[in-house]
Parts: structure tokens; sequence; C-alpha cells
């Protein structure tokens, strides 16, 4: 079991080199067409290092927008919130009538660099204030009363990685680059779950970043494994290629490769004193060093939780929207430093903004619209869209003016460079951060 | 995701299952689907019954999980603490609740430890599987009620009244204190009701999300004011509640929490909730056609929504056993490990450390779920971070237990366990030699058999029969038949029931 040749190859390509009877096993399984032909026969396309990546982060919860971008100048604001309300005097003036919150000092720089950008009082009409489904929404792009079964960036995966076609609604969808390998995950995310962000219409690699999880560990069953999964033939696809039965077959091979890669990656990364310690921040500097590792993947997905603050929020949500810039400005500063800036754009969204209005715990309950942002060396930094009309009675909610669908489309179409009519169903006009 | 259709229609597929389509092939996917796995002495025995006889068994109401030693002590101290009153200085206090975090975290992994061989005996697997379902239906997470205590007494409620009437239940676990605590109802008061337990009451427990408005909740949540959380028991404080009318589905009256739970049940979506959950924890990830929920909701709506009926009406249905949904459903972390545990005649290691972090590292924290909704289950338990997870878990199953890396309380835990002859924490020489006993090709059928949830392809069959040859020839040690019934453990065949 200790020989050198019987370990795990890294790579499926590694593994036909090396495994005779793997080919063997392998010329009868129902992946070698995919595979044979996109890597192994064809040759893998080099990975393109000048690739556009998108680092999402979510904001889970509900992020107060209007604490996040300050009103300062508005007396409905310091009507609606009495207790709650952020002092002028505290905020970090953007112009006469926006600041952001005192624990936001590293955005309000970057502003001044040009590399943060603010879209405002984004929201969708009738706005469902369930977490769940509000999320759902955000994530599946979907009308409020409508439900998709896949995620927006999944059918962007969907069009990008050949395959079927996505089922967008009403789309006709056409791959636009090159395929990307099927050893190589086209999303990594830092989260407990995949985001259903990345649920495509076919399978994807999807790879999970967690603590504890990339401990090098002697693979010792995993040939074996990889050889009886070879061993399935095309046929015994019975229920056809979207069973659970193929679904676990395709993950379990695409993971047994995936993982030797990234190991190789993040195994030695040392502790780095510019990023803050906290898991948050831990994550993006992962980010940053796969990218900095020339991995083909282009989207990212990183978590940070605990926005949910309808009860005394004002500690609560101070540190975490600290926690938020201080390490989203040290991934900047990390890939400036690297000379990757130009490559990546970051931008946050949250389910849904908080109620204008505090409640009696001195905090906010669920709302609808709220701001969020975007951060990159190639986009034009400042305030996007409009601001939402506080002029509402208690206990009512923002309307919003930009649909999140518009934000979305910009960054398919001028970003990731993709068709996002293919992806979204419909046009929606961009926003010119891009 | 889209339905699959049965091929039953929806007249017939709510039928019993008939006699003579009661086969030991049934038999193992009605014992992996309501427990872990098919023990084959347990797969004979349920094939010689008559089918409604064995699921009126399996779901019996298990006893009480007595509470763990720990979960005692912590009760009493809980209540030591609350006589004594507030220390004076906030250092005291500091100090006073941290130490109470700390024993309350130690008292919730033993409870954690407990759950799981009650679950790991053969006799309890289907009831606690069952309790299972409905924790992730009645959400509480031990993250927010921070009292394991409080878990404990409402896992015990839903134990105890989980085959009453639905609506019943709902009403008791309304006074749950764990749920009073975790969905806010602890802070509702007439002038200002929280919406968080009406808002999950109707979305997440009864009726499902599009089947009521906001104005529903809000005036639902009124009717909640007043519940509250005593030292563990449940109170109801009149002056806090609202007594008013409220209007709700369209209905004015000035209803209370029961009465709200009533109105509710008169909606139809409410007959369709329940029987939709347990499609989907049991059955099939893909939604069933309309028409074939609704006439199975339209029999508990009948039943006065016995939830005891229900349960034997649909694992007595020819639906359940319909072909097409055999060996097709992924198996959920805790499934996973605690078929191992069965399928290799193991017992559970009774060491939070390992045990509990395998599982959560799998995606599934004990009584920690990611939010109100519960685990959402099938693809989403597999990624390439899970099945490392799994990949992980099964080697340990594998290596013999290393007692210098054991810490204080582990030794103790690890001496008791002896004293009982419950201590096989891994797999010994002795399965691998009754593998190696047989001939390759008995021996792969024998894994097949016990593990599989749906019969392999030829090509798969005579690939393990090869394995199994090469592993048992020559002297070479049982080395080669342990990576081999690892590496068929991992396997996708394994992973579906």
């Amino acid at each position: 079991m200790n020989n050198p040749h019987t370990l795990l190859p890294s790579t499926r390509r590694e593994f036909l080199r090396t495994g005779a009877r793997g080919i063997g096993l392998l010329a009868f399984s129902r992946f070698a067409p995919d595979f044979l032909t996109s890597t192994a026969l064809a040759g893998a396309p080099p990975p393109e290092s000048d690739r556009s990546i998108l680092v999402l982060i979510q904001l889970a919860g509900g992020n107060d927008g209007l604490n996040t971008l300050v009103p300062y100048a508005d007396d409905h604001y310091h009507r609606l919130r009495p207790t709650i309300g952020l002092k002028t005097s505290d905020v970090l003036r953007i112009d006469d009538h926006h600041g952001l919150h005192p624990s936001l000092a590293p955005f309000r720089e970057m502003l001044d660099a040009g590399s943060l950008g603010v879209v405002q009082n984004v929201g969708y009409p009738n706005p469902n204030r369930s977490h769940f489904r509000s999320t759902e929404i955000w994530e599946t792009a979907s009308e409020s009363d409508d439900y998709l079964p896949s995620g927006w960036l999944g059918r962007f995966f969907d069009n990008q990685c050949g395959g079927t076609p996505a089922t967008a609604p009403g789309a006709t969808a056409t791959p636009s680059t090159t395929p990307t390998p099927s050893d190589i995950p086209v999303g990594i995310h830092a989260s407990n779950e995949v985001p259903p962000s990345f649920l495509g219409e076919n399978p994807h690699n999807i790879f999970g970043l967690s603590r504890g999880a990339l401990r090098p560990r002697h693979a010792g069953a995993a040939r074996l494994v990889e050889g009886l999964l070879a061993a399935e033939p095309a046929a015994s696809a019975g229920a056809g290629a979207d069973d659970n039965l193929s679904f676990l077959q395709h993950t379990m091979l695409d993971a047994l490769a995936t993982e030797k890669r990234i190991q190789r990656v993040l195994g030695g990364m040392k502790p780095d004193g510019a990023y803050p310690g906290d898991p948050f921040a831990n994550a993006l500097r992962g980010v940053a060093e796969l990218i900095a590792a020339r991995l083909p993947t282009r989207v990212y997905f990183v978590s940070l939780g605990g926005f949910d603050t309808h009860g005394n929020q004002l500690g609560t949500h101070a540190q975490l929207l600290k926690q938020l810039a201080d390490g989203m400005a040290a991934f900047q500063k990390d890939l400036t430093r690297r000379g990757l800036a130009d490559q990546v754009l970051t931008m946050t969204f949250s389910e849904f903004g908080r109620r204008p209005s505090e409640n009696e715990s001195k905090g906010t309950d669920h709302g609808t619209a709220a701001p969020l942002f975007v951060m990159g060396s190639r986009l034009k930094a400042g305030l996007h869209g409009t601001a939402p009309s506080l002029d509402v009675g208690a206990n009512r909610d923002l309307a919003f003016s930009t649909d999140f669908r518009r934000v979305y489309a910009t960054v398919l179409d001028r970003w990731l460079g993709c068709d996002a009519r293919a992806v979204l169903g419909a046009s929606f006009k961009p926003v010119e951060f891009l | 995701m889209e339905s699959r259709t049965p091929t039953l229609a929806p007249a017939e597929a709510w039928q019993p299952l008939p006699a003579r389509d009661w086969t030991p092939e049934a038999a193992r996917h009605l014992l992996r689907r309501t427990g872990f796995s098919a023990r084959p002495e347990l797969v004979a025995q349920a094939a010689a019954a008559a089918l409604p006889e064995v699921v009126a068994h399996l779901f019996t109401p298990s006893p009480p999980l007595p509470e763990p030693f720990a979960l005692r002590k912590l009760a009493e101290e809980f209540r030591a603490f609350e006589a004594e009153g507030r220390p004076d200085s906030e250092a005291e206090r500091r100090r006073r609740r941290r130490e109470f975090q700390d024993k309350a975290r130690a008292a919730f992994e033993d409870f954690g430890i407990a759950w799981l061989q009650r679950a790991a005996d053969p006799k309890y697997s289907a009831y606690e599987k069952f309790v299972l379902f409905l924790q992730d239906i009645f959400v509480v997470a031990f993250q927010k009620v921070k009292n394991p205590v409080l878990l404990h007494a409402h896992q015990q409620l839903l134990r105890e009244h989980g085959t009453a009437a639905y609506p019943e239940l709902c009403k008791r676990v309304s006074r749950s204190p764990a749920m009073v605590q975790y969905l806010d109802l602890q802070q509702s008061r007439v002038e200002h009701p929280n919406e968080n337990f009406a808002r999950e009451l109707l979305e997440l427990f009864t009726l499902g999300e599009g089947n009521y408005s906001e104005d529903d909740i809000k005036e639902a949540a009124r009717a909640f004011t007043g519940y509250r959380q005593r030292g563990g028991e449940f109170a109801f404080v009149r002056r806090q509640h609202d007594t008013g009318r409220k209007t709700i589905f369209g209905r004015t009256g000035a209803f209370d929490g029961d009465g709200v739970i009533d109105l509710i049940f008169d909606q139809p979506a409410a007959g369709r909730f329940l029987p939709r959950e347990l499609v989907r924890f049991y059955l099939t990830d893909r939604p069933l056609p309309d028409e074939h929920l609704e006439a199975f909701a339209a029999q508990w709506r009948r039943d006065d929504y016995d939830t005891g009926k229900l349960l034997r009406r649909f694992f007595t249905s020819r639906l359940f056993f319909d072909p097409a949904f055999r060996g097709a459903m992924i198996k959920s972390p805790i499934h996973y490990y605690l078929g191992l545990v069965q399928d290799l005649d193991l017992d559970v290691a009774p060491f939070p450390r390992l045990t509990l972090s395998a599982l959560r590292q799998m995606g599934q924290t004990f009584f920690n779920p990611p939010n109100v909704r519960g685990w959402v289950g099938g693809r989403t338990w597999i990624n390439s971070t899970t099945l490392a997870a799994r990949r992980q878990l099964v080697e340990w199953l594998f290596t013999p237990l290393d007692e210098s890396k054991l810490n204080g309380d582990e030794m103790v835990e690890l001496v008791a366990a002896r004293a009982d002859g419950h201590a096989r924490f891994n797999v010994e020489d002795a399965t691998l030699d009754s593998l190696r006993a047989m001939e390759p090709e008995v021996a792969a059928q024998t894994v097949i058999d016990r593990g599989f949830g749906a019969a392999p392809p030829a090509e798969l069959r005579a690939a393990m029969a090869e394995q199994f040859a090469e592993a048992f020839r020559g002297g070479a040690g049982n080395e080669r038949a342990r990576a081999l019934l690892g590496a068929l453990l991992l396997s996708p065949h394994y992973q579906l029931c």
C-alpha cells in the first residue's frame, strides 16, 4: 500500500497515465468520453492566467443597509432610529448625504483609492421576508413568485463548461469559452454547505474549503475506490444521467483528483500577519493563495454569518462590519501585492436589508432593499444607483431602486464575459460600475 | 427539481402492498429506509412476518432516553444557580456563566453520544430515526438554546408524542421550552409580538411558504404572546398575552395559540405538509406529482391528522415499495455512520472528539442544523469536502484505537465501555476472516446484500470478486482485504440506500 506507484494520482490525467489497469477499466467507464476527450487525448488547455475571477461574499442573515451606508443628513433616518441610529459625527462621510459605518474605515480608503463601489438600494419586486426564500431568490435569480431549480452561478457554469445547455427561463445557451477540465473545480466555496448559487442544471465540480478538511492523509483506499468507480459501465445509468448514483460517481472521482490539487497549494500556507486571524479572513486568504497558484477556477464564494440582528444590534453589527471590511481590505492588498488585482472582482450580497425603523429590542427586523459592495482595481468607484426614500411610516419598508439581477447582469456581461441573458433568462440594464 | 412520475396511478399508489410483493428484497428496502441498515437476521425476521405488523413494530415509540449523568448534574446545578440569585460582581457573573457554558457543552456532547448509542441499537433504530425526522421539522439548535437540558426535553417530547395527531404535536411543541427559547417567544409580549415563531410555524412546521400572508403571521404572532420558558418549564404569562381579536386566514376571533393551530389545520395546505416531508425524508428527494401527494393528504385529513396512521399507510403502501425509488437516496451523515456501525457490528465510540466531530465534518452536527429550516439533505450532503470526511470516517473505523492519544475523560469512558462489553470501535480481523472463508464471488455478494442500496451492474460485481480473490491470495495478512472493504464502504452503491 505504501509503494509510490500505488499512491493516488492527483489528476484524472495522471490517473490515466499511471494506471495501465486504470485505463483498462476506464475504457468502459461512463465518464470516459467526457474526460478522455477533454483532457487526456485532446490535452488540457493551459490554465489561462488572465481569466477574470469573481469572489462572492455572502452576508448571511440580512445586513442592515441603513447602518452600513448611512444617510446621515436625512432627518428621517434619525427619526426612524432614535437609539440605534449612528451619530452624524461618527459616520465616515462620503458626500453631503452619505457616510459609511465607522467600522468600515478600510472601505472609506478604498473609495478614495478607486477600488470600491457601492450599489445603493438593491432589491427586487414583491420582496419576501423569509431568510430562506429570499436567499433562494437571490441565489437562483428568480422572480419573487417563481421557483428555479438552479443557481445563477450554476447556470453560468452550465454555459461555460459545455454539456447540455442550461434551461434558464427562455434561454438558449452557448458555451462561450474553453471548457474547464473536469478535475478542476469550477467553483470553490468556504461555507458549510454548497451554496445554492452554485447548483447548475448539470453537475459541476464544486470544492468546499473547510478547516481540517485539507489535512494530508494516507490515501489508502482511494485508489481502490477509483478503480471501483471506473468499473461502472455506462449501461448502469438506468434512470439517466441525473440520478443520484451517477451524481455520486461523478462527484467522487472529481473530488479525489481535486483534493490533491488544492492540498498542494494550501498545504504549505504559513500564517500571514497582513490578514486578521478570524475564519472569514482566513478563507479569503485561502482564496488569494488559490488564485495566485493559477488555479483556473473562476468563482469563489465566502460566507460571513450573523447579520440577523433582531436585538441589541449596535455592538454586533459594528463587529461584523469590521470583520468584513478588514478581511476584504487585506484580501485586496494581498491581490495587489501579488499583481493579481486586475483579475479579481469581489462582490457582497445579503438576502435582504432590514426595516428602516428600529424595533423595541434595539434591533431591526427583516426588511427589503440594501446596498451591496463591489471591490476591484478595474471598476468605477463610488456610489452607484440611487438612494432609497426614507419617507416611510413606522414598520414600513424601503422600495428598491436597483434590481439585483441588473447587478448580476453587469458582472456576467462585463466581467465574466458571459451572455447574461442566457443565465438570467431576460435582459437587465447593466449598472455602470464596470 | 422535476418530479419523477411513479409508475402507479394516484389511486393505486397508497393501497397496501400485496403480500406476494413482501419479499426479502422489499424487507431490505424497508429496513434501510426506516433504520440505518439491513442486517440479515432482521431481514429474515421481517420477511417472515406480515408487513403491517412489521411497520407497527418499527414505529412503536421507544422509551425515554435516560439523561446522561452530566446532563442530570447540569440540571441540578442550573436550579441551584438560579436559587442562589445573581452574584454581585460582574467578574463573578462572567465566571459563573463561562463555567456553566463549559459544563453545558460537555453535557451536550454526552447527550449526543447517548442518542447515537440508542439509535445504533437495531431495536430502536427506526423510531429514533423518526425522532430525528421530527427534529428536522421542529428544529431547535444548541447554538442558540445553549442549554442541553432543554434540548433533551424537546427530543423527549417528540419521541413521546410523535405518533399522536399532528396538530396536538404542534401545540405541544409551541410549549416546548427549547422552542420558546429558540424562536424568540421568550421575548414576545402583548405590545411587541415577536414574529419568529409564528412565521416558522406556518412556513416550516405546517403549511409551507406561499400558503399564508404576511398579515397572517403578524396576527398569529399576537396569539403566541406570553409563552415563556422558566427554569426549563413552560410558563404562560397572562399579562403578556394579547387577548384581543385577530384575523387569520380571513377568520376573526380572540384566538389563542392553540386556536391558531386549529385554524391552520383547516387550511388545505396543512394536509399536504407532513406527507410531503415524509416523502422527502424517506422516499425520494424529488417531489411527488401533486395528485399523488393530494391522494395521500386526503386520507390523512380523514384520519384527523393521526401521524401513527400516516406512517403505517406510508410504509405499507405500494408506492413506498415502487422499484423506481429503491437504492436511490443518498445516506445522511448520521445514516452513513450508524449504518457502518450496524453493518460492521461495531459500537458507537463514546468519544465526542472523534464521533461527534466526524458527523460535523460530514455536514450534520447533532442538534445543530445550519438554520431553522433544518438539513436540506439529498445531494447537498455530498461535495468534495464531505466526501473526504466520509473517507476519513471509514479509515478511522478500520484503525485500531490508539489509547495513548486518549485524554483522561476518554480513558474513563473507555474503561466503562470495556466493562459493559461495548468497546468494539474498529473492524477486527474476525470480520475480515469471515469474508476470507468465502469464495470471492460469495464475499462480493455478501457485501452487496448487506450494504448496497442498489444492485450493482455485472461489471462491478465481477471487479469486486476479482479484487477479493486478489486480496485473499497468499498469506499477506488482512491488509489488502481491509483496504478493499474500506473502498467498498466508500463506493457510491454503499452511500445509497
